[in-house]
């Protein structure tokens, strides 16, 4: 029986003490000195360990609470309040939200898959992959023993050309074009993230992640120095137009990607004739255009592509860029039209926060995800962006070190993959390629909303 | 008024005073504040001032709503004592109490942060530097 593919975490605890949602109001006036505090049972020891941290003026209160309200309904003289970390609000964006940083931090610090909690008090629909909804039919009858039991559910892919048949001549010799295929068992690549304080160490960090969760790490060649050495089977060059080839670094990777321009079929030419076992990726712009390109480029021989999306989840459009999810599922219909969609492999970045955005963009028509901000995240970014205006990092990444970002990296990747394990355990699905594509398995909102309200419409126009 | 790059300022404020991200804030500051919004005035601790002094501030502010504004009805006052009570601490270990000061916001004055933090900055500035900074500058000397 093959090896199983799992990831074992160990606790990588966090540099800064994490912000929480709510912070504790404890005033000390008007205190009636009860003979048995509230403060002295909390279960979670929260005011006993109380100190202050001068570095970030934050109190352990703020951090270790874990919003039982315990306290706040016990007090007799009604002295403690609960209320909204200011510092909770702030941090984040639209994609990646306060709770979303915070879930990331957790799971990276324990590798565990966050639990919100018995019920769900937000909106019914949002934006992008919000408004679309996994299939949980099977969540009744799930594996037997378990998602680490004995059905084993792969989330493996394979990045290379296929050929979609056979060539046979006249002679009934088979003349089939070997393409070289590499197996990632996590259908999540790391990229390097657009912004951000960090430092080499933790994009050597990136790499030795990549290598023991068997996936690959793009890292722009220039960066790819002798410090990169142990794991260069498990990074990916990343190369522009006039990057000038290295040979000798082609012919230890196993994978190269290129930025799309004109001649970049030419180059591939090159690339491949320099490292025939190395297979090529071309970095294609997601935007309006892309689903056009793709398929001149799966015709042309690409074997796989790389949509590259803004880091909000949108396409590259200076004005109303469509979600992910919907660039997605045009760019993988137009190829499946085409009838080439079996011979490229696809693979989709920016805006991948969750893991449920990998699941839900493999259902939409992707072969595989790059993750970029979700890993600077992990590493404890606010995503404040100070950075970029030269501000100082209130997290100091500029000294996080390659081994620690490994490990949050690493527990980062296991808890994704148990949420994939989970979603495909519900789905009643034992492979993750089998869901490529298979927008039947979820529920779109326009699509609900339409099936619902546009016979009331008919009605209401007397059609 | 010349500009001592060594003028440090710590600046709580309630998040109802100010509705900018503190981010934004320090960015047009420049780094001579560092800025802590709290959930409420009334959450200031009096160890919040004392070891904000010990980080290297000069001065140290706090911007709360004004009288009877509070969301939590008395914060502003629980804040306002809390600060009285502190500067008598830093009075009698020889910092100076009026390096701990409070302000008082009105709804207009709400609106004008980068105004409201400019003036508690030139009042840091006319204090000068902390007592507790030359000491720890004679130390490194000797």
């Amino acid at each position: 029986m093959p090896v199983k593919y799992s990831i074992h975490p160990h606790e990588a605890l966090p540099r800064f003490k994490p912000i929480i949602r709510s912070g504790i109001i404890a005033w000390e006036e008007g205190c009636l000195k009860c003979a048995v505090c509230v403060k002295k049972r909390c279960v979670y020891k929260v005011y006993d360990q109380r100190q202050l941290d001068g570095r970030q003026m934050l109190d352990s209160i703020d951090v270790l609470c874990k919003d039982c309200y315990r306290c706040v309904q016990g007090c007799p003289a009604r002295l403690i309040n609960k209320a909204l970390s200011p510092s909770y609000s702030q941090i984040g964006d639209d994609l990646f939200t306060p709770e979303v940083i915070v879930k990331t931090w957790a799971q990276a610090t324990t590798g565990k898959i966050p639990v919100s909690g018995a019920g769900y008090g937000g909106v019914f629909s949002g934006n992008g992959f919000d408004s679309m909804w996994t299939d949980m039919s099977e969540i009744v009858r799930p594996t037997r023993d378990g998602i680490h039991g004995r059905e084993y559910i792969s989330t493996g892919v394979d990045l290379g050309r296929k050929e979609l048949y056979l060539s046979i001549s006249r002679d009934g010799s088979c003349k089939l074009p070997s393409h070289p295929t590499v197996k990632l068992e996590l259908p999540v690549l790391f990229k390097t993230p657009s912004f951000g304080a960090v430092k080499k160490p933790f994009f050597a960090g990136i790499a030795a992640a990549a290598k023991k969760l068997l996936t690959q790490a793009i890292i722009p060649a220039a960066m790819i120095d002798k410090t990169f050495n142990p794991y260069l089977a498990h990074v990916i060059p990343s190369l522009n137009a006039k990057t000038r080839l290295n040979p000798a670094l082609l012919k230890k990777v196993s994978l190269v990607e290129l930025s799309d321009h004109k001649d970049v079929m030419k180059q591939m030419a090159a690339v491949k004739k320099a490292a025939p076992k190395s297979a090529v990726i071309i970095r294609v712009a997601l935007n309006r255009k892309s689903a056009a390109r793709c398929l001149q480029l799966a015709r042309a021989g690409a074997g796989i592509l790389h949509l590259e999306g803004l880091d909000s989840g949108r396409e590259k459009e200076p004005k109303n860029g469509r979600y992910l999810k919907d660039v997605i599922t045009e760019v993988h219909f137009a190829l499946v039209t085409a009838s080439v969609r079996d011979t490229v492999r696809l693979i989709f970045s920016g805006g991948m926060a969750m893991a449920e955005h990998v699941a839900k963009s493999i259902i939409c028509g992707a072969d595989a995800v790059a993750a970029d901000l979700a890993l600077l995240v992990g590493v404890e970014c606010m995503l404040c962006r100070g950075c970029e205006k030269g501000l100082s990092c209130p997290v100091s990444l500029e000294d996080v070190e390659s081994g620690w970002t490994t490990q949050r990296i690493i527990n980062l990747m296991c808890a994704w993959h148990n949420q994939l394990l989970e979603i495909s355990g519900a789905m009643g699905i034992r492979d993750i390629r089998r869901i490529r594509g298979e927008r039947g398995r979820a529920m779109f909102f326009e699509d609900l909303e339409r099936q619902t309200f546009a016979a009331l419409g008919n009605k209401i126009a007397g059609k | 008024m010349r500009i001592t790059p060594e003028t440090k300022l710590t600046v709580f404020y309630c998040q109802n005073c100010f509705k900018e991200d503190s981010r934004i804030l320090e960015a047009q500051m420049g780094s001579e504040v560092a800025l802590y919004p709290i959930a409420c005035s009334g959450r200031l601790d009096p160890l919040f001032i004392l070891r904000a002094m010990e980080q290297g501030s000069d001065a140290v502010c706090l911007f709360v709503c004004d009288e009877g504004m509070c969301r939590y009805f008395e914060g502003n006052r629980r804040a306002s004592k809390r600060v009285a009570y502190t500067r008598t601490l830093l009075d009698e270990i020889g910092i100076g109490g009026d390096r701990a000061f409070v302000r008082f916001l009105t709804e207009s004055e709400k609106a004008k942060p980068v105004k409201m933090i400019a003036e508690a900055l030139a009042n840091a500035r006319k204090l000068g530097p902390s007592p507790l900074k030359s000491a720890s500058a004679k130390r490194r000397k000797k």
